[in-house]
């Protein structure tokens, strides 16, 4: 297998100061729909996986059967695009260290989530890194919420990441070049990335990255059908 | 004829356990007027549902064999395929839906989509049934019928359209608004036989025409002419009933319906919704395999007049004696016909014929292309294909899967052995996925099936239907043993024992393979080996992977391929390569690291969310890895995966983790390595279990 980190989305981090979100820390990918937020999403999560670290993905819009079915089509993917030998290690491997958490149909709360996860602490010594959450929605995510992330994150000293959905009529950036909906909350987020697809290619691009500050151009294009890195 | 099969409907009732479709099925058969009083299943006055025919199945109030019955509601004729509800019992709902054309997918309008309803679900899906959904017990506290139609969409990824709306919920559940007619629907009478047509209470009008818009966007998504007709506001109810019986056939949509079945709201829209938009035989396309062309697929018109094709898809023992159920595809069956087994090629003579009631039966002299119905004293499988010998046709075998769990049984004396052997006979044929062996080496019976209640039902059916009294062993689990690494052999058979001897040397590999399945790949250059005395090496290779040499169970496939060899020109013979082969077998097999597999199972428990550590806990306790855990609600489904040798007894342990509020269903996924330290342990106890069978 090729070195994942080497062509992962995560490499841009690289480019970072702090090259991580960091424990305790909460971090936004943003896109419009159809870019590929998911996918990418899930290409964070395999890069924590293939590292051996422990995965929560938190599905606030999908079935478990559905998230399934995104991580094992990037698997196929990945299984092509790396050459992987060891498929079925790999798979077992992550599916492992991969835990699903869905809420349907309006059913998530924080405290629901906190209890959740000290189930998998307590019951099943399932101690996780980072957790994914998929489908919140920023536009009309309350400051408290994040809050509440945020306490999670500290609580159980995971990094957090979170797909954001940007809108492309609405053009409008805070005072820190941060595009809506993220605006609204940054203050609360330590990193955010933002995947453009342009007529030139599909980037991955560092707009925030705690407090330090972000060169315009930190970026690095990615391939549009597997979402690697290219160079 | 032709207007005749577009009157008439094949459908199935399938939901989860307890949804109630025995008693919506009992409803059905009243208003058709097939039955004339009503009874509940685990009634207080000890009838049972009609559809229950079995004792066994009133005693538990669970349906347990698919009853097949008849019935006609406004000059269309349907036949009814009642289905079981556990998880266990699937190859019941596997062979209904093989024959159906359409079928109602009955769910609780309180626990709504469960996890066996998404098992039975995707059984639809594999048979392509277009279905309607019936949402059931809206007079339930906690019902949320408008719910549950989410968790359609969103948990099963239907396409919904909801075709009518409750008047009132739980206990003021008082009738049904049609959105199409737009008209207010109660059920008058003792029975809710008298249906008196209002209009929409005021209170309830504008919901009602929300409601109807959503249902005009749905249906005309499959018609353009209803599109112009919304469009100018001159919709009419043909054209919605048309739309959505486009999109129902091509199961595009589902119609879903309410009401509750035990309160007698709702059942006869029920009935009008299956006549609307499920098919009849003609609107399905069904195939059969050629025989004579290959296995070619070959569609099977639905003309009666054409050569007969009928399918077998149930045998049941009855007081009558043997009963066959049988769907005809093409052509028609007369009593006096001559029938061919497509099997065995051996002729029958259709004696009497019958429409089944449940245990009641009404004599025919024919049917046509499309019916389901019922020969007496035929000779045959389930899954036999019967012609009327001038087509070589056989239906396409009906998915059966493997077993995954056996007992041993022992009959308690002399009279009950003789029956005991009997029910078998009977069992195997009426249940594909039911199988009995005597095991030589313990001398022991071996029943093996889907699951520990699937073989529990069948040990009290042989002790009530066949009066064989048996004692059962501990379940075992039907283990695989695989080769890990690739091994060599090289191995010369030599017998010399007077007359002509015995000589043959075969040299190769074993491997493993990546999808299980067995290849003998043929490398021999130079003919060092003649051609002949290639097939029984094969032979003599896959004779050895019946019994594994690690703990005696199969062995899964890998690829055996041979290399190099030596041949004597008097001593070589078949027999003597097949020897060889199976001692280069057994040479190799041990260098080839072979592990033992146990039977996976994909486990879905469902629970109120306070218990979700609890059923967490239990399933980490039994080596299960958990996959997922989705809430909803107030309801957690968790999936995961779990050793079928951890699961024995589980019922009762989630019952008691969750105060009797959880349940689970289970299917075998896969087969996976067993840990070291537990294959260690079940080398030592079945060494020790062979022993004691032997002493």
């Amino acid at each position: 297998m090729k070195d994942f980190i080497k062509v992962s989305p995560l490499k841009l981090l690289e480019l970072s100061k702090r090259k991580e979100l960091g424990r305790g820390n909460l971090g936004a990918l943003m896109s419009r729909a159809g870019v590929g937020k998911t996918a990418c999403l899930i290409h964070i999560a395999f890069d924590k996986l293939f590292h051996n670290k422990k995965l929560v993905h938190i599905s606030l819009d999908d079935t478990p059967d559905r998230v399934t079915s995104y991580y094992n089509v990037i698997f196929s993917d990945l299984v092509k695009a790396l050459d992987i030998k060891d498929e079925t290690e790999k798979r077992m491997l992550f599916e492992r260290n991969r835990m699903i958490l869905a809420y349907m149909h309006h059913s998530f709360e924080i405290k629901r989530l906190q209890e959740n996860l000290r189930t998998l602490v307590d019951k099943l010594d399932f101690v996780p890194d980072c957790l994914i959450v998929d489908g919140l929605n920023f536009e009309t995510a309350e400051n408290s919420t994040l809050e509440g992330f945020k306490a999670v994150a500290k609580e159980f000293n995971v990094e957090i990441w979170f797909s954001a959905l940007s809108h492309r009529h609405i053009t409008d950036k805070n005072q820190k070049g941060i595009p809506y909906p993220c605006s609204r909350v940054d203050d609360m987020l330590s990193m955010i990335l933002q995947l453009n697809s342009t007529p030139t290619g599909v980037f991955l691009q560092l707009l925030k990255d705690h407090d330090n500050p972000v060169k315009a151009d930190t970026a690095v294009r990615l391939d549009p059908n597997t979402f690697l890195v290219t160079q | 004829m032709a207007e005749d099969i577009q009157k008439l409907r094949n459908i199935g009732i399938s939901a989860h356990i307890d949804s109630g479709k025995t008693t919506l099925t009992e409803r059905i058969l009243y208003y058709t007027k097939k039955i004339f009083a009503v009874h509940e299943v685990k009634g207080k006055d000890g009838v049972g549902a009609t559809m229950d025919s079995m004792e066994l199945e009133r005693e538990r109030g669970i349906t347990i064999a698919s009853a097949a019955t008849f019935c006609e509601w406004k000059n269309h004729r349907i036949n009814i395929i009642d289905t079981p509800g556990h998880v266990d019992f699937t190859i019941e709902v596997e062979r209904s839906l093989r024959v159906l054309d359409g079928s109602i997918l009955v769910l609780c309008a309180v626990g709504g989509v469960q996890s066996q309803t998404i098992t039975v679900d995707r059984q639809m899906n594999r048979y392509k049934v277009p279905r309607l959904a019936f949402i059931n017990k809206c007079d339930r506290s906690g019902a949320d019928p408008i719910k549950v139609n989410e968790q359609l969409r969103a948990r099963l990824n239907h396409k919904t359209a909801l075709m009518q709306l409750p008047i009132g919920l739980e206990a003021d559940l008082s009738g049904i608004i049609d959105l199409v007619t737009m008209k207010a629907y109660y059920f008058d009478g003792p029975f809710g036989e008298n249906i008196r047509i209002e209009d929409i209470p005021e209170n309830m009008l504008e919901r009602a025409k929300t409601a109807r818009e959503d249902l005009l966007d749905t249906a005309s998504m499959f018609s353009d002419e209803l599109m112009e007709a919304v469009l100018e506001e001159k919709v009419t109810d043909e054209l919605v009933y048309a739309a959505i019986r486009k999109g129902s056939l091509a199961r595009e949509v589902i119609p879903v319906f309410l009401g509750s079945a035990y309160k007698n709201v709702g059942v006869q829209m029920l009935l009008d919704g299956v006549l609307k938009y499920l098919p009849s035989p003609i609107d399905v396309k069904n195939h059969a395999l050629d025989m004579d062309n290959d296995d070619k697929e070959v569609e099977v018109s639905s003309n009666p007049d054409a050569p007969t094709l009928a399918l077998a898809f149930k045998l049941e023992v009855t007081p009558y004696g043997q009963l066959t159920y049988l769907r005809i595809y093409q052509g028609s069956i007369k009593k006096g016909d001559d029938l061919i087994n497509a099997r065995d090629r051996k002729k029958i003579k259709v004696g009497r014929l019958a429409r089944m009631h449940a245990d009641k039966m009404e004599e025919i002299t024919g049917a046509g292309a499309g019916d389901i119905i019922a020969l007496f004293g035929i000779d045959c499988f389930s899954g036999d294909t019967f012609t009327d010998g001038t087509l070589r046709y056989s239906f396409s075998s009906m998915f059966v899967p493997e077993p995954v769990i056996s007992l041993s049984i022992q009959p308690k004396d002399n009279k009950s052995e003789v029956n005991m052997s009997k029910a078998l006979n009977r069992f195997v044929r009426e249940d594909p996925t039911f199988r009995s062996y005597v095991d030589h080496e313990s001398g022991e019976t071996i029943i093996s099936g889907m699951g520990e209640l699937h073989l529990e039902i069948y040990v009290e059916r042989m002790k009530r239907e066949f009066n064989a009294e048996v004692e059962t062993g501990a379940p075992q689990v039907a283990y695989r043993e695989a080769v890990s690494a690739k091994a060599d052999f090289n191995y010369i058979h030599k017998k010399q024992t007077g007359g002509s001897g015995q000589y043959g040397r075969v040299a190769g590999f074993m491997e493993p393979t990546e999808d299980n399945t067995y290849e003998f790949v043929n490398a021999i250059k130079g003919g060092v080996i003649p051609t002949e005395y290639i097939p029984s090496i094969d032979k003599g290779f896959q004779s050895c992977l019946k019994k594994g040499r690690l703990i005696g169970f199969p062995v899964l496939g890998m690829r055996m391929t041979i290399n190099d060899g030596q041949y004597h020109s008097v001593d070589s013979s078949d027999m003597a390569f097949m020897q060889a082969a199976i001692g280069a077998f057994n040479q190799a097999y041990a260098k080839a690291k072979p592990i033992i597999l146990e039977p996976i199972m994909k486990v879905s428990v469902e629970c109120p969310s306070e218990f979700q550590g609890n059923v967490m806990g239990s399933i980490n306790q039994r080596r299960g890895m958990i996959i997922s855990c989705a809430e909803d609600g107030i309801f957690t489904t968790v999936d995961a995966e779990v050793p079928l040798a951890e699961m024995f007894g589980y019922a009762t342990v989630l019952r008691s983790n969750t105060q009797g509020k959880a349940e689970f269903t289970m299917e075998f996924s896969k087969y996976s390595k067993v840990p070291e330290s537990i294959a260690e342990e079940l080398k030592k106890s079945l060494a020790e279990g062979a022993r004691k069978g032997k002493n």
